[in-house]
């Protein structure tokens, strides 16, 4: 990342990043460490971890991009899900309403 | 209706199926008076009295059973098909058994109701294809910016924009959707569509289909909610459309829009899309750049 990237000023819709509960998560019942939706995601939302029983996480969880899920696509055991994309963009839409 | 058709039914007097299949036919007829019927019998025998018709159109075939006459009327002759139905078929899948009697009960009438609205549905859909076809290619006033080697366009009217990069061109209560020339650039040669199916309901921000470049496989954020009313079947054999021309020959959906007034709400006009980019861009190379 660069030096003038800041998580704590990145927007989507006009809603600071941070307020939006939009990433990845890992089912590591499922989960085989295949490690596809890493390879494919361009935005380092995924980590890998040697040595670890979990050896994969999702460490950069703000990177995600919204509404974005094609990383689970990529995932043979179906093993990660997303938020519903229904009360997402309501909770946008409400924050949006009430900092207007 | 643009699209000349005409209706061959099973005769219709042997299985309570096959009663089906005729009284189908006359429902076409009543819901669209410009549709030709065609006598099975008739066309047997004196088969000179349909040659124009036939020429001109393309043909709904309806069979009542495994015999399927109609077909065989027309297997025999180079003919444009529209569709063919199956009247056993069409039972299954509607989940409605028309009894075996040759007078049609409730549950008959109700078959050959429902399959009638299907292909009448099914014709429009085909129609709205042809339609889309100049739609897409109205020219437009851009905004533009030339970054290293990548140009970037984004028009100034008529099109709004999620922050996914897709587009959405409003006209009366339908709209054309597609991607962004910033997104067509950023994931390069593009060499496959998934194309999403007609009648499919979508809320905002549903993935709509998805496509496929040298890069990587991304799907399409659709920017509106609505139903699916034809697609960009071209883009099957021309991906690069995608590319090429994002916001006119490449669009990707065409949708009859269900709540666009409330979907504008959390859309960019031109030029806040044009501002939106630019940032990503600059922010984009900045991270580039710091890399090397």
């Amino acid at each position: 990342m660069s030096e003038s990237y800041d998580p704590e000023k990145e927007t989507f819709m006009g809603v600071p990043r941070k307020k939006i509960p939009w990433w990845p998560t890992i089912d590591y019942v499922k989960c085989n460490f295949c490690m596809e939706c890493d390879k494919f995601c361009p935005h380092d939302v995924y980590a890998r971890i040697e040595g670890e029983e979990k050896k994969l996480i999702v460490k950069n969880q703000y990177n995600c991009v919204v509404f974005c899920r094609t990383c689970a696509k990529t995932c043979a055991p179906d093993a990660l899900s997303f938020p519903n994309k229904r009360e997402i963009t309501k909770l946008i839409k409400k924050f949006r309403s009430e900092n207007k | 209706m643009d699209k000349k058709l005409c209706v061959l039914p099973c005769n219709g007097i042997d299985k309570s199926l096959g009663v089906v299949a005729r009284t189908v036919a006359l429902k076409l007829i009543e819901k669209e008076p410009e549709m030709n019927l065609i006598c099975p019998v008739l066309l047997n025998t004196s088969d000179e009295r349909y040659e124009t018709i036939l020429k001109e159109s393309n043909i709904v075939i309806i069979d009542g059973c495994m015999t399927r006459c109609a077909t065989k009327l027309v297997d025999e002759r180079n003919q444009k098909i529209f569709k063919r139905i199956f009247i056993p078929a069409m039972s299954k899948q509607f989940k409605i058994k028309p009894g075996t009697n040759l007078e049609l009960n409730e549950n008959g009438q109700k078959l050959a109701e429902k399959i009638s609205i299907e292909i009448i549905k099914e014709l429009k859909a085909s129609e709205y294809d042809e339609i889309s076809i100049e739609k897409k290619l109205e020219e437009f006033d851009f905004y533009e910016i030339t970054v290293d080697k990548y140009y970037f366009q984004v028009p100034k009217d008529g099109y709004f924009f999620n922050e996914n990069d897709c587009w959405v061109k409003p006209n009366g209560n339908t709209a054309l959707i597609g991607i962004s020339d910033y997104l067509q650039n950023r994931v390069s040669d593009i060499m496959f569509v998934e194309l999403p199916k007609v009648g499919t309901e979508i809320e905002q921000f549903d993935d709509v289909g998805s496509f496929e470049s040298v890069k990587t496989v991304l799907d399409l954020i659709s920017p509106c909610s609505g139903r699916i009313i034809s697609v960009n079947k071209d883009l099957k054999e021309h991906p690069e459309w995608m590319n090429q021309d994002p916001y006119r020959k490449g669009w990707f959906a065409e949708l009859e829009l269900k709540n666009f007034d409330e979907d504008w709400e959390l859309l960019m006009d031109g030029s806040g899309y044009f501002k939106y980019m630019k940032e990503t861009i600059t922010k984009e190379k900045e991270e580039m750049d710091f890399k090397n």
